[in-house]
């Protein structure tokens, strides 16, 4: 059985990619938001990790969408899934939360960076800075809001593939809360590297802040992880097999060992309790960890959709 | 801190009176899912005789024929297994692979745009290709992996038993038709008369995953001959 093509097979690595992204996004809005929060407040807009947050959430929501529309096999049909609903359907669903949370998004990214719109402005479009204004009176609402939005649509990566009754390794309650982790710590180590990218401080606040959220985050991610395959092994049959092929010596075992818990979980975890320890953070230190985290995201989302798929019930 | 939760309450308002005008435009036939109120009079369901079928696949071919169903895909398959004892002795079973018109269907359930939906007249589970627009969601969703991206349309098809075909003419579908066996029997699960409850009510019969919950309309009965199998 090749690893990338098998009987059975419905949804290739544009899903993953799809999965990954939206993930990505809502782990990046979440982080931003906490940041802004708990550390920066009003000095959050000129934070380069905030400003790389606010770049890669829509772009990354945006380019998932795109490969979304892109996998279908009528692209040009696309807006039918904006006029017809299916409530009992997760991916129109999802979509719903989808258009909610870019709208929200926007609104909020309009608050945290008011100030340097209307200096950019100056006296031109008197409109935008009314609602610029009315925005800013309605930041807690919409940052309410969006962390509403954001965790659904992190959890929904998660439950799109858990319908699937028909695979016992997807159809899993466990998966949702597996991606929507693994979604915050990418968003997480996405907003570090384009933080030190566009210049920020790899020894500042923010970056002690994140790195404090991310060891909890990857602890709880391998308790998943042990969760997900414990619970498969010891309910036989099907998910037996299904848990056991996925983890075996083949392609996908390597790519889960290797790459999903050393690349993605072990070494950043490493990293991360090493750098507790002496205090300076190097923008190569920062940029290392998250691109392995990032790594290890991306595998884990195309592990389990090709993984998932191979067994049946 | 009391403005701002007085400004989130507000928020939470427009969330929902957004997700009441959602509810007008969701579409009619998604919520098919849902047991329909006045019980209709017809449920079409399919028995395949697994010990009357020889594995000739005559029912592939005419289904192709009568429902224009391109090469390299189809909406029935005939499963062989065997060879069972020594040669000149030996024999196979067969087992048809369709649509199972889930009572309970995951694919419907599934479907975004509700192009995969229950005819509740009728009980059959078909696609309505106009607003199909080929996420393949219904297609991993389905246990009994029998749907397909049409090559022409490219939309998501399957078996309707002849609904647009063969039943709006008034007449069998055309695997049921073309079998010469006879394995193949159609017809309405509600009749008590129908020679499809008789043979129901004469044979021991079996569905696939029933353990799914789908509840699936096609019907095997189980060929005796060969070896037994854990
Ligand atoms: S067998 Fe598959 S395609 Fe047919 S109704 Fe059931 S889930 Fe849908
Ligand atoms: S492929 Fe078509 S019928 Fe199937 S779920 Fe998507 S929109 Fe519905
Ligand atoms: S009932 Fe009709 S559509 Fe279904 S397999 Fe038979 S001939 Fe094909």
């Amino acid at each position: 059985m090749s690893a990338f093509h098998f009987e059975g097979l419905v949804w290739h690595w544009p899903i993953a990619i799809y999965l990954f992204l939206a993930g990505l996004s809502a782990g990046a809005v979440f982080f931003a938001i906490m940041l802004k929060h708990f550390k920066l407040a009003h000095e959050a807009w000129h934070s380069p990790f905030v400003q790389a947050a606010a770049i890669i959430a829509p772009v990354a929501v945006f380019g998932g969408l795109g490969i979304l529309v892109f996998d279908l096999t009528r692209p040009l049909d696309f807006w039918k899934i904006l006029v017809f609903y299916n409530t009992t359907s997760v991916m129109s669903m999802g979509v719903l939360v989808l258009m909610a949370y870019q709208l929200v998004l926007f609104a909020w990214i309009a608050c945290v960076f008011q100030r340097r719109i209307t200096q950019l402005l100056g006296k031109r479009l008197p409109i935008v800075q009314r609602l610029l204004n009315w925005l800013v009176k309605q930041e807690a609402a919409i940052t309410g809001i969006l962390v509403i939005l954001a965790i659904s649509l992190g959890a929904y990566t998660g439950f799109l593939l858990s319908a699937l009754i028909g695979f016992p390794l997807l159809n899993n309650p466990v998966l949702p809360l597996l991606f929507l982790i693994s979604g915050l710590s990418s968003g997480a180590a996405a907003t570090l590297l384009g933080g030190v990218l566009l210049r920020g401080n790899p020894n500042g606040v923010e970056v002690r802040f994140i790195h404090g959220i991310e060891i909890p985050l990857i602890l709880v991610e391998i308790g998943l992880l042990f969760t997900f395959f414990a619970g498969l092994i010891l309910s036989g049959g099907q998910s037996q097999v299904a848990a056991l092929n996925a983890l075996g010596f083949g392609f996908w075992g390597w790519i889960f060992w290797a790459g999903v818990i050393g690349i993605g979980l072990t070494l950043p975890l490493a990293f991360n309790l090493w750098m507790k320890v002496s205090a300076d953070r190097k923008f190569a230190y920062v940029a290392v960890t998250a691109s392995f985290s990032l790594i290890g995201v991306f595998l884990l989302r195309n592990f389990i959709l090709y993984t998932g798929q191979m067994t049946g019930t | 801190m009391q403005v701002s939760k007085r400004q989130f309450l507000k928020g939470v308002g427009a969330l929902l009176a957004g997700a009441s005008f959602y509810g007008v435009t969701r579409s009619p036939q998604a919520d098919s899912t849902q047991a329909a109120e006045a019980t209709p009079e017809i449920k079409y369901a399919m028995v395949h005789d697994e010990n009357a079928c020889i594995g000739c696949n005559a029912c592939i071919d005419a289904c192709r024929e009568v429902n224009h169903v391109p090469d390299g895909v189809s909406r029935v398959k005939i499963e062989r297994s065997g060879p069972f004892g020594e040669y000149p002795e030996q024999s196979y079973r067969f087992s048809r692979v369709s649509c199972q018109h889930c009572e309970a269907a995951p694919c419907v359930r599934v479907c975004p745009t509700g192009a995969a939906y229950i005819d509740k007249a009728t009980g059959i589970v078909a696609v309505n290709s106009d607003r199909c627009v080929g996420c393949q969601y219904c297609i991993a969703a389905c246990p009994y992996q029998v749907r397909y991206i049409h090559p022409e349309t490219r939309t998501a098809d399957k078996c309707d038993f002849c609904q647009k075909s063969r039943l709006a003419k008034g007449l069998e579908p055309a695997c049921v038709e073309a079998c010469p066996t006879k394995a193949l029997t159609f017809g309405n699960l509600k009749d008590p008369e129908s020679d499809l409850v008789k043979l129901l009510k004469a044979k021991p019969s079996y569905r696939a995953k029933v353990d799914l919950g789908t509840r699936p309309k096609l019907f095997h009965i189980q060929t005796i001959d060969g070896e037994i199998m854990l």
